[in-house]
């Protein structure tokens, strides 16, 4: 009876000792940990858009994030829009309700500062109060709306799909009219040497230049890639050898091509090609009624 | 019972003679797993390192207070400890790294090699002779990974250290899990191998 005491008394300092140095890096290190997600997001979007160290973006350039919930009251549900206003009213975001259909049910204010609107916490918090009693609210995702003086300029898409392995997550640019102008993989988990290829400028930059149109019947193709193709499309990692209008004509002849699959990894390559497929289509689908709510609501948006 | 060995021989005995991979066999799953390229090896040779040495220190400084009944869940509460500070502490100011070792660095928990030491020297030694074996067996496996990394990245993608050396890949498969089977194999006999002619040479010598 003593020992299993001892044993007890024992075990729970030596589990209180670990949780204590557990705990203290944690604190240490947490705030390091998402400065840095953060800020590699940031770079990440700012190379989609065409903006690296050597040419940095230009100050009328915005990024607008737009954060999609889902609501539910009772047992129907609909959804959320939470998005920056501007002019006359202070609240800073809006809440737009939207149900399945695209039909309008309300609006409402939500009072947040921009920059507590990228921590979750906060964000979930404010649209939760400005809803209501009654309704519950659950984060899906979030779209980023780039402007240059006021003028929409292009769309970042994060967003993840099944890949071979595990989910893939990238971060999709578009421009307006929805032809894809950047593919970065973010997070993938597949065979390296194989699927895990798909991270390779050769096949990432493929996707560059589809139209709304190409993207609806694009397919993956079991060929090998034409070498004055990969020379274009690895342009960038050997420091821009080719010049824009050789690059431009290369790419225009290969727009309405489909993908090529990586050699060994035909799965991850459909898994992209599909992904990057259904994250346009749906966006291009929702970006249509949140925009005919806006201007039929008279909802003033900086974008 | 106290080692009369001297630190660099305790050091070099991980290397060599008590080599956690080539010599001892145990932990085997990163050796055939994540060896895939040296950059691969290094990096988790870096981790198992960090752990060895704090894990080992930590338990010959609490080797009295620590009741024999429960030692086992000690150690792996110790290690466990110690794995989830460094991948605390590489998810925050090394993320690139963070990215490509982040699953493997969680596995470091169930890795026999540092229990294994824990129980046969830490335990038992005093805290320095604990230190310099663990720095020792932390090298022996950077050491045992990093050379079979090499192999798989030069055989399999043609590369070393992700910078390409052949232009093409010889031998693709060199770089899947199945391939670490018999790498490592291979490479265990060869070092077999190569210590039975050392030692039968020296006896002819003698």
């Amino acid at each position: 009876m003593k020992d299993i005491l001892t044993i007890i008394f024992r075990l729970t300092v030596s589990c209180l000792l670990a949780g204590i140095v557990m705990g203290a890096t944690f604190v240490f290190t947490n705030k390091a940990k998402l400065h840095n997600a953060e800020v590699n997001e940031q770079k990440v979007m700012l190379g989609l858009l065409g903006y690296s160290a050597g040419k940095s973006a230009p100050a009328s350039l915005k990024l607008h994030p737009v954060y999609r919930y889902l609501v539910n009251s009772g047992a129907a549900s609909s959804i959320g829009y939470l998005v920056p206003t501007s002019g006359a009213s202070e609240a800073g975001y809006a809440f737009v309700n939207i149900d399945l259909d695209g039909k309008f049910l309300g609006q409402q204010p939500v009072r947040l500062e921009a920059t507590k609107a990228s921590e979750a916490n906060e964000r979930d918090k404010a649209v939760t109060s400005a809803l209501g009693s009654g309704k519950e609210c659950r984060y899906v995702d979030q779209t980023i709306v780039v402007s240059d003086n006021g003028a929409r300029k292009a769309y970042l898409l994060p967003g993840e799909f099944p890949g071979f392995k595990t989910f893939v997550k990238v971060i999709l640019a578009v421009d307006p009219t929805f032809t894809v102008s950047g593919l970065e993989i973010m997070e993938n988990e597949e065979d390296p040497g194989l699927g895990g290829e798909i991270v390779q400028q050769y096949f990432k930059n493929q996707f560059r230049g589809k139209t709304y149109e190409a993207l609806k019947k694009l397919g993956v193709v079991k060929e090998p890639l034409p070498e004055e193709y990969r020379r274009v499309l690895e342009n960038d990692k050997n420091g821009g050898s080719i010049g824009a209008e050789e690059v431009a004509k290369v790419e225009a002849t290969y727009a309405d091509k489909n993908i090529y699959a990586l050699t060994g990894a035909t799965i991850s390559s459909r898994a992209v090609t599909n992904g990057v497929k259904g994250i346009v289509n749906k966006f291009a689908y929702r970006v249509g009624i949140l925009d005919r709510v806006l201007k039929e609501q008279q909802i003033v948006v900086p974008f | 019972m106290a080692t009369d060995k001297s630190s660099m021989q305790l050091i070099t005995n991980g290397i060599l003679n008590e080599n956690p991979i080539f010599r001892l066999v145990l932990s085997m799953c990163p050796a055939v797993g994540i060896s895939t390229t040296v950059m691969n090896g290094f990096m988790l040779g870096i981790a198992v390192l960090f752990v060895q040495v704090f894990s080992s220190l930590t338990i010959a400084i609490f080797k009295n207070v620590i009741h024999p009944r429960i030692r086992i869940p000690t150690y792996t509460l110790t290690i466990a400890t110690w794995v989830t500070v460094i991948d605390m502490v590489l998810a925050a100011y090394l993320p690139e790294a963070y990215a490509k070792m982040g699953i493997f660095i969680k596995l470091i928990v169930a890795f026999a090699i540092i229990t294994m030491r824990l129980e046969m020297f830490a335990s038992k030694e005093t805290v320095s002779a604990s230190f310099f074996d663990g720095i020792g067996m932390g090298l022996g496996f950077m050491a045992g990974m990093m050379a079979i990394g090499f192999v798989r990245e030069l055989l399999g993608l043609g590369s070393l250290l992700g910078y390409d050396l052949l232009g093409f890949k010889p031998m693709l498969f060199f770089v899947l899990p199945l391939a670490g089977f018999f790498c490592v194999g291979l490479m265990m006999g060869f070092f077999n191998y190569i210590e039975t002619r050392y030692k039968s040479a020296k006896r002819a010598q003698a």
